[in-house]
């Protein structure tokens, strides 16, 4: 080789873990052909270099001696991790066999693509979409683990997938506010590098930074404030503070008028909104308001929209009407502080200063993520929260098309030949029926790529008496041996991030490429090659000529991207083009009034037209009325990103094994002490592990950090004790979502034998 | 006026995530953490103090204080620990027998017995970086940018500043050992 051994290069990559957005640009240090250091790499703007101590530790997963080397296939039983050694060529033979076959007497929608997160990677996932589309088999859609209640709630109130751009888009711009309620996220440990750098800016600046969460967390010890409630309480939370805001005439009635539908007469008899037929208007289907200046209906013109009355009780051609804004406040009269306080747990006088704060700042910005929209009604939870942040005008946007800052080709993936039928889409949980009763279509084989599931979904013991034994065939992709891998028959191995390219949507306001640093170790491929080999088997090879580099031209082709490509990427991180002088996009909501919806028409049948509060569904907020009084949630850690750094030794010397944080009244009611070994359990399972009495938690409430792997407990595991219940009113608004943070427990001492 | 050169630590602005730790391990391919992340006035790391839901969390990454009258170097019998005029105190390993006089003397517990080679081993304040022209990397890995490093005898320098600015505090100050390292509190809250 004519390179000189000693001599080192640097190659700038970024960290798709599924921190996602975090993204950090990497810089790996090459000696020959081995990494041997990784560094933060430059971002345009200085302030924006940044690695956490996960992505510092990635050559510990490339480099780690349990990396599968080759493809595998099973020779014992499922579970049993006895596999085989066999060829690239071999493993491709037995899929198409397979497949064929289940095909043959199922169709080919009986195969799907389970897809977990694939963090800020793109054309890994992308190639999984685009060989589903060609055979038009089944997409699993993975939002369901625990990221379908925030879309749910989103989809309902502002019409998108995300509520982000509405509620933060301009803290992400660095553009800091007054006040910062953090609701229900912990970006200290789950985002510290492109959220919670920034809330310390802010804080440094002047922002007021209030957090709202079930825990005391690492976001939480850096408030000016902490409102701690309890599990699944949060839109009792709202309405309380909503409660405070109308009383005392603090919300924003320009606003409410403009962009929500607050004014939208609703009919008292069918709770439906009155349309212009119910008036005899000409347009049939138009929303109607009651006009202050002349004192009657009349439909919602934008010429007067700001004489719409947004409270009262009209008659309206002998129909009982009243604004939607009305039903809202008539809600919130039944929360009271004291109310709010009874079911949250949050002091009244707390709730009364935040609504005071809310109802008369300028600048307020809400900041949220996932984590407590993990319960039975997180949906509404979301709704909540929102409709706080509607009703007193900090809703704003400052970035579009949602989540990506910038919008991606994805065409090409989600539909691969644009006039023939794509594949077919199934949630998470609804593939749980899906398998075990075959309904609504039966699913036989599945491939699993980029997620752990028996790890990481809900109840183990499901999973494995009445999941796996309905399906004929499974697929794994996979770096190691994890609990899911397990259980396939097919054992595939698969690259470390930086043995491939990829294209990196984030960090906002940035795009990267994840370059390939080094060759793939061993036998390993990228998926996009994994996928690649497969379609040329299955006579799709055309589809995937040209491999990854083909992938990331394909996804940055779009007239949003002009002149960012693989070889511009390939110098460093680039900046999103800034929005013309003045920019800020309007104000839209996708929703069918095109408005804030405070009112939700098409959940009226459900009960859930207003974000009422209901109570979770197992987890017991009140004490010692049920048989398991503990709600257990599963709160983030910085040692993992998911399931994913379970395995590092360097990690676990700091952070060696999982505990169960419970309260000290509790641990004291039950003889518990530090360090002592316990048995957390419910009807489903139990699970046993080392308790740290900790007053992160408040008393109920017991916390074991989501990803430790299966085997690293004495017994059980975090989803031996979850549950799989489906909401049906996700199920109807876009697919249900796991409720991890909703689940009740009880914990005792641990007794050998018993 | 020469050089001191230091550290000072924002717990303001520190999350403790022990990036520091991690980052600090790998570059000096040590074998113990020389950045200890400990959590403040508990005995169990990462749990707060107080009751719930009146608690709080204060993090200090404690390493080696580059301190200006180090005990460590003058209880090594063999020139194995250095103070430099420009304020580092180096471990030399070379000269270095095992004795663990210096882990005896330094009042902070941040120096380490390396087993494996019977020497000690600590924060060189990454001379290697340093005389280099560029940041320690645990200044460049914090997840919080909680770290500054610079000259504390310049005035204008950002260590000096944030010292002044922010009430500056060295660790057990009745030690007499003056550390290059300094701390800034967390802030009081602003409460609602």
């Amino acid at each position: 080789m004519s390179v000189n051994n000693n001599e080192i290069r640097k190659i700038r990559t970024a960290c798709p873990a599924h921190c996602g957005i975090d993204a950090c640009g990497i810089l790996a240090h090459l000696q020959g052909d081995r990494i041997i250091k990784l560094e933060p790499a430059e971002f345009p703007n200085k302030i924006d270099r940044r690695i956490c101590l996960r992505g510092l530790s990635s050559l510990d997963i490339t480099y780690h001696s349990d990396r599968l080397k080759y493809p595998m296939k099973r020779v014992g039983e499922r579970g049993q991790a006895k596999f085989e050694r066999i060829s690239w060529d071999e493993a491709y033979d037995i899929i198409v066999e397979n497949f064929r076959s289940i095909a043959d007497k199922f169709g080919w929608r009986s195969i799907g693509w389970v897809l977990g997160g694939p963090g800020a990677g793109t054309t890994k996932f992308g190639a999984y979409l685009r060989i589903a589309s060609l055979t038009q088999s089944t997409r699993v859609s993975a939002w369901g683990y625990g990221d379908a209640g925030l879309p749910c709630g989103s989809r309902v109130i502002f019409g998108s997938q995300f509520p982000y751009m509405y509620l933060f888009g301009k803290f992400w711009q660095r553009n800091w506010p007054e006040l910062l309620v953090v609701w229900g996220a912990n970006p200290g440990e789950s985002m510290p590098l492109q959220t919670m750098r920034k809330i310390m800016d802010a804080k440094e600046a002047g922002t007021q930074v209030v957090v709202v969460d079930t825990r005391f967390t690492v976001t939480a010890s850096k408030a000016d404030e902490f409102l701690g409630l309890k599990p699944g309480t949060d839109s009792a939370l709202a309405l309380g503070l909503m409660n405070v805001i109308f009383q005392n005439k603090f919300y924003n009635i320009e606003f409410i008028r403009e962009h929500t539908n607050g004014p939208f007469l609703v009919r008292s008899d069918t709770g439906k909104l009155l349309r212009g037929k119910d008036i005899g208007d000409k347009k049939a289907n138009s929303y109607i308001i009651w006009e202050e200046t002349s004192n009657s209906p009349k439909p919602l013109r934008k010429k007067n929209v700001q004489s719409a009355s947004i409270t009262g009780t009209y008659d309206v051609n002998g129909i009982e009407c009243k604004p939607a804004f009305q039903l809202l406040k008539e809600l919130t009269h039944e929360y009271p502080p004291e109310k709010a306080a009874e079911i949250t747990g949050v002091d009244a006088n707390l709730i009364i200063k935040l609504a005071k704060k809310l109802g008369t700042t300028h600048n307020v910005t809400f900041f949220t993520y996932m984590g407590f929209t993990r319960t039975y009604h997180g949906d509404i939870s979301l709704r909540g929260l929102c409709s706080v942040a509607s009703v007193t005008g900090h809703v704003a946007t400052s970035f579009s098309s949602g989540y990506l800052p910038a919008v991606l080709n994805w065409d090409p993936f989600l539909k691969a030949v644009p006039d023939k039928p794509s594949f077919h889409r199934l949630g998470i949980l609804n593939l749980y029926e899906a398998v075990i009763s075959g309904k609504p279509y039966p699913i036989k084989a599945l491939w699993f790529s980029f997620i752990n599931f028996l790890n990481q979904c809900v109840d183990h013991n499901k999973i494995i008496n009445e999941f796996y034994p309905k399906l004929e065939f499974i697929v794994q992709t996979e770096l190691f041996m994890t609990p899911s891998a397990r259980y396939a028959d097919l054992v595939l191995p698969v690259c470390s991030f930086l043995e491939f390219s990829d294209f990196v949507s984030h960090p906002y306001p940035y795009v990267q490429l994840q370059q390939k640093v080094i060759e793939p170790l061993y036998e390993s491929k990228s998926d996009v090659n994994i996928v690649a080999g497969l379609a040329e088997k299955l006579g799709y090879g055309d589809y995937f000529k040209g491999g990854e580099e083909a992938m990331i031209d394909m996804i940055t082709n779009h007239s949003s991207l002009e002149g960012y490509n693989r070889e511009t990427l390939g110098k460093g991180a680039m900046l999103l083009r800034a929005l013309p002088e003045g920019g800020n996009f309007p104000l839209n909501f996708r929703t069918p009034s095109r408005k804030i919806e405070l009112y939700a028409e098409q959940l009226v049948e459900d009960g859930q037209a207003l974000p009422v509060y209901l109570p979770p569904i197992e987890a017991p907020i009140t004490p010692g009325d049920k048989k398991y009084p503990l709600t257990f949630i599963q709160g983030h850690s910085r040692f993992r990103t998911h399931s994913m750094f379970s395995n590092i030794k360097s990690l676990l010397k700091l952070n060696p094994e999982p505990i169960v944080e419970i309260n000290s009244i509790d641990a004291e009611a039950r003889d518990i002490s530090d360090d002592d070994i316990v048995t957390v359990f419910n009807d489903r399972a139990r699970t046993t592990l080392k308790a740290r009495i900790s007053e992160s938690v408040g008393p109920g409430v017991v916390n074991i950090t989501e990803g430790w792997w299966i085997d690293q407990f004495k017994e059980g595991s975090v989803n031996h004790l979850t549950h799989d219940i489906i909401n049906p009113v996700q199920n109807k608004i876009y697919e249900p979502n796991m409720h991890m943070n909703d689940v009740a427990v009880e914990v005792i001492k641990y007794k050998e034998g018993e | 006026m020469s050089k001191r050169l230091g550290l000072v630590i924002d717990q303001e602005r520190c999350i403790g995530c022990d990036a520091c730790t991690v980052a600090c391990k790998i570059e000096n391919n040590s074998i113990g953490h020389w950045i200890q992340v400990e959590t403040r006035n508990v005995s169990q790391k990462d749990t707060p103090s107080g009751q719930y839901p009146d608690v709080r969390f204060e993090w200090l990454p404690r390493l080696c204080n580059h301190c200006s009258n180090p005990p460590c170097v003058a209880a090594c019998p063999n020139e194995a620990l250095v103070k430099r005029e420009d304020g580092p105190v180096i471990y030399i390993e070379e000269n270095c027998d095992g004795c663990q006089a210096c882990i005896a003397a330094c009042p902070y517990n941040v120096i380490l017995y390396n087993q494996d080679k019977n020497t000690i081993e600590k924060c060189n304040l990454c001379v290697h970086r340093i005389d280099k022209g560029i940041q320690p990397f645990c200044v460049i890995c914090c997840e919080g940018q909680a770290i500054y490093f610079g000259d504390l005898n310049d005035p204008d320098s950002v260590v000096s500043q944030k010292i002044a600015s922010r009430e500056g505090f060295q660790l057990i100050p009745e030690a007499g050992t003056n550390p290059s390292v300094f701390y800034c509190p967390p802030k009081p809250r602003n409460r609602l």
